[in-house]
């Protein structure tokens, strides 16, 4: 496997494969990343507060670039920007996947964070054998258990030479061992936890549509249609029986539990629901301002 | 990239500035000293009731931040709440537990939680554990949240920030063991779930809200302000583009907007949605002709691609 492969168009952020200005470039970023590190545990904490908000004003601008700057238009990998303007433009294009990528190395660090919290929560209780212990066991010997075969699997498929893995004839134990744990395990097992959402519904259901209050009753009264509606034999029968009265009166033809059920939702429903997204947008604007000037103090005083 | 400038055009560039000028100039009075006023939350107000029942009964608070995929403005407002939360919790030393599906989250919410017993003069009553990560898988989440929830007796629980399909499996189970139960979800697919099986629920931006209402800062309360005029100029143009789309679409035209400029129509038509003033305002023009003139030169040899089929290899 190349790690290194390099990503067109060429620029500030990569090299050609192979060539020294790669390895300088990756030297470079390594040994600044280590002295960045270092440097910000020695610097005052009063100090330390502006170099976050700076880090995170230089993100947030950034992507606010990336939004609001006009793209190439119709760039070959060949071509050479044709001013300052454009010059912006194709760096911001040809920063975007690099600054993704950060992204996705910060993460990486920080799944190994969320695995010594999970190992070391279930590792005590194991030791103190306190209540329950023995579902931590089993979490983590699934876990060591997974890890393990999972990586092995992927080692080998990831080999030109096992291509016969495609065919289940050909696979091993640790393929057979992977294929129990994450196929005929964890997928079933997800699959059995989000279908007893089917059941929830009913329960928190019942206890939403008893009509204790008007609120609630219309609540109830309102469901009802919607579901009378989605129900064939319901919906065939009441069409039925309004038909009968009359086919060309439009009022009478409006009583159909399927026209009440499309004014529902198409009038009362959907303006509902776009008058919340419109405060959920603000709202979202509002927090990512704040964040982004760092006016925002996590820590909840009050 | 561009996107919003090439999709919307001008106007909503223009627009968002307008609102970032809003929020800006609220908080800056309320910096001045202004005193603004806030109506009342009812699920806010319930907190201090919800964590002093867990008291009573000695049981544990949960919180769960969502399951977003790392840190943002969603998920930092969930971690604002629950400092809040557990401030309260430490001075009546109750229990708490932060379950996380991020491991990005896990760190921010562990930092903010251990600030808060400081600040408090508890340090000592931090326990490490008490911030914990459970899975980044839903289901799976879902089911140690589940389970712990059961184990633990919560006697409270706080679900804020992004939750799907798990949502309704969380607040039923927190339902069954009689917790009092605060929730709101971004995703507004949830909402009726959460509404159904909790107690209190925040709605869409009241969940942006609770910052500002419950700590009182004047940056946050001048925010909210600013929203609050964000959102009236908001009705004031829905508003006006139901007006004015509703008196141009009653009369005719014999000209059409077609590729950036005014063309004669062979006849005169009634006017159409997309012939409307405020339609061609909200709309770029999608068959606007963008021209390269003049063409780009090209990269001398030596800063061109590095070439390869992979990308790499030469």
């Amino acid at each position: 496997m190349n790690l290194f492969l390099q990503v067109d168009p060429k620029s500030f952020w990569n090299a050609p494969h192979g060539s020294t200005e790669l390895t300088v470039k990756l030297f470079a970023a390594f040994i600044i990343g280590i002295g960045i590190a270092v440097g910000l545990t020695f610097i005052p904490a009063q100090l330390r507060k502006w170099v976050v908000r700076f880090v995170t004003f230089g993100a947030g601008l950034f992507y606010v670039l990336f939004w609001i700057f006009p793209r190439p238009i119709s760039r070959a990998p060949t071509d050479a920007p044709r001013g300052a303007i454009e010059g912006m433009s194709f760096w911001i294009a040809d920063s975007q996947p690099v600054i993704m990528t950060l992204t996705n190395v910060i993460a990486g660090f920080m799944i190994g964070l969320g695995i010594y919290s999970l190992l070391r929560v279930h590792f005590s209780k194991i030791a103190k054998q306190q209540r329950d212990w023995a579902f931590s066991a089993v979490l983590v010997i699934s876990m060591l258990l997974m890890v393990t075969l999972g990586y092995a699997d992927f080692l080998q498929r990831q080999d030109p030479a096992n291509f016969g893995l495609a065919d289940q004839k050909n696979w091993g134990l640790v393929n057979y061992g992977k294929d129990l744990l994450f196929d005929g395990l964890l997928q079933n097992m997800d699959a059995g936890m989000f279908s007893i959402v089917a059941f929830y519904i009913m329960s928190a259901a019942y206890r939403a549509f008893r009509a204790r209050s008007i609120e609630a009753t219309i609540l109830l009264v309102t469901a009802l249609i919607v579901m009378l509606s989605l129900m064939g034999v319901v919906e065939f029968m009441w069409s039925g029986a309004i038909d009968s009265i009359s086919k060309d009166n439009g009022l009478i033809q409006s009583f159909k539990l399927s026209a009440i059920s499309g004014w529902l939702k198409g009038t009362i429903q959907t303006p509902a629901i776009r008058g919340i997204d419109f405060g959920v947008g603000i709202g979202l604007l509002a927090m990512g301002l704040r964040l982004w000037l760092s006016l925002e103090k996590t820590g909840g005083e009050a | 990239m561009g996107n919003q400038y090439l999709d919307t055009g001008w106007f909503m560039m223009v627009l968002t500035l307008v609102m970032v000028s809003l929020i800006l100039y609220n908080i800056s009075r309320a910096h001045g000293g202004k005193d603004l006023y806030i109506r009342r939350i009812s699920g806010l107000n319930a907190i201090d009731e919800a964590v002093g029942r867990a008291t009573e009964m000695g049981r544990p608070v949960l919180m769960v931040p969502g399951l977003s995929a790392s840190v943002n403005a969603k998920t930092m407002q969930a971690i604002n709440i629950f400092a809040y939360v557990t401030r309260v919790a430490a001075r009546f030393a109750n229990p708490i537990m932060v379950c996380c599906a991020d491991a990005t989250v896990l760190t921010v919410c562990q930092e903010v939680i251990r600030d808060v017993y400081q600040q408090e003069g508890l340090a000592d009553q931090y326990d490490v554990d008490s911030v914990r990560f459970i899975s980044d898988r839903q289901f799976a989440f879902a089911g140690g949240v589940a389970g712990l929830i059961l184990r633990e007796k919560a006697a409270a629980t706080f679900f804020l920030g992004e939750f799907y399909a798990e949502s309704l499996i969380l607040a039923e189970t927190a339902n069954s063991v009689g917790a009092i139960q605060v929730a709101s979800s971004t995703e507004l697919t949830q909402t009726p779930f959460f509404i159904a099986a909790c107690d209190y629920v925040l709605i869409g931006d009241e969940y942006y809200a609770a910052s500002a209402f419950l700590t009182r800062q004047p940056v946050l309360v001048g925010s909210l302000i600013g929203q609050d005029w964000c959102k009236l100029a908001m009705i004031a143009m829905i508003l006006c583009g139901t007006t004015f789309n509703s008196i141009q679409q009653r009369g005719t035209t014999t000209t059409e907007h077609k590729e950036g400029k005014w063309v004669d129509l062979p006849k005169e038509r009634l006017v159409l949605a997309k012939d409307t003033f405020f339609s061609r305002l909200l709309k770029a023009d999608p068959e606007k002709n963008i021209k390269l003139d003049p063409p780009r030169e090209k990269l001398p040899p030596d800063q061109l691609p590095s070439g390869g089929p992979a990308g790499g290899d030469k």
